[in-house]
């Protein structure tokens, strides 16, 4: 019950309910809708390498016979959109207009414009920012928190929302530790302060050379666990 | 500045369970707000306090706090 020194006059209502339940209810037809499809939500803060990550990962998963959707979430601009256009997979990008993350609303709009009734895998790469996006369920089997080693190895602590509602942390951009005083031991060490069931793996989207070649064996502990759990989701489905 | 989005969606809520039919006025809301929401309380209140929606134009927010990440509305108090 509210406080009675502070209580204002009126009638009191006991309501007791999500507050955010009319996004769960969309959320939910997005789930409906996504079928067999394993859906991640990528977070992060803006230039952590989540575009980079899917034009690294995307081929690979493809050249396994993975059908693959993506939608792109940006505040302006389909930039993102046209670099996976590259990749000749589905991909529609939602633009915000200014608002800070997506919602299931978005996603569901998006949905009437984007082919993936053959997907096996579709991936969300949410508006860059590490604490809006975070409330939003869009009806994803997973969050996946993206942190690049140049962002500091305190940000689980500053913005432990997006580890907390994560099942998975990449650290991104592993290949500039040589450059870099990064402690990876105490980001992992962080974040798992926030949320002790994280799984958590170490990528790179290039080489130490930086000649632009994909380094595979970066990102395919990563890979392997997407395709772990592709698997997964289609089990318990034909069950 | 999500939280103009989370103002919306709780109105949203209690406006669809028909919790604001005939309601002139929302004096106060109390929510259960978790530690992992990602919810700033300070920007809540600023949200609602600058939404175009009458019916909370005074509205006080009541927020206890938990260890979760969930934002749930326990009770209001409307006129």
């Amino acid at each position: 019950m509210l406080n009675s020194n502070n209580r204002r006059a009126g009638r009191s209502l006991l309501i007791q309910r999500n507050a955010l339940e009319t996004n769960e209810v969309i959320a939910d037809k997005n789930k409906a809708l996504f079928g067999k499809a394993f859906v991640m939500n990528f977070l992060s803060s803006p230039g952590s390498g989540k575009t980079s990550l899917l034009e690294s990962i995307v081929p690979i998963l493809k050249s396994d016979g993975f059908k693959i959707a993506v939608i792109e979430g940006d505040v302006e601009t389909d930039l993102d959109k046209k670099r996976i256009d590259e990749l000749n997979v589905p991909a529609y990008q939602i633009i915000t207009n200014g608002t800070c993350h997506l919602d299931a609303k978005m996603v569901s709009a998006a949905l009437n414009n984007l082919d993936i009734k053959d997907a096996d895998i579709i991936f969300i790469e949410n508006v860059g920012n590490l604490v809006c996006p975070t409330s939003f369920n869009l009806g994803e089997d997973m969050k996946v928190v993206v942190l690049s080693i140049t962002e500091g190895d305190d940000k689980p602590l500053k913005y432990p929302a997006a580890f907390y509602k994560s099942k998975v942390m990449l650290i991104n951009k592993i290949d500039l530790l040589p450059v870099l005083d990064s402690d990876v031991a105490k980001i992992k060490e962080n974040a798992l302060s926030i949320n002790k069931d994280l799984a958590i793996f170490e990528t790179s989207c290039k080489n130490n050379l930086n000649s632009g070649e994909i380094k595979q064996d970066r990102l395919n502990d990563f890979v392997s666990f997407i395709k772990d759990n592709v698997n997964l989701k289609a089990s318990k489905i034909k069950k | 500045m999500h939280e103009f989005s989370i103002a919306l969606e709780i109105i949203d809520t209690l406006q669809k369970n028909g919790y604001l039919d005939g309601v002139k006025s929302v004096s106060e809301v109390k929510l259960n707000l978790g530690k992992y929401s990602g919810i700033d309380k300070n920007y809540l209140v600023f949200a609602f306090q600058n939404l175009n929606d009458k019916r909370f134009k005074d509205v006080l927010l009541n927020f206890i706090s938990n260890n979760g990440d969930e934002i749930t509305i326990q009770e209001i108090l409307v006129n």
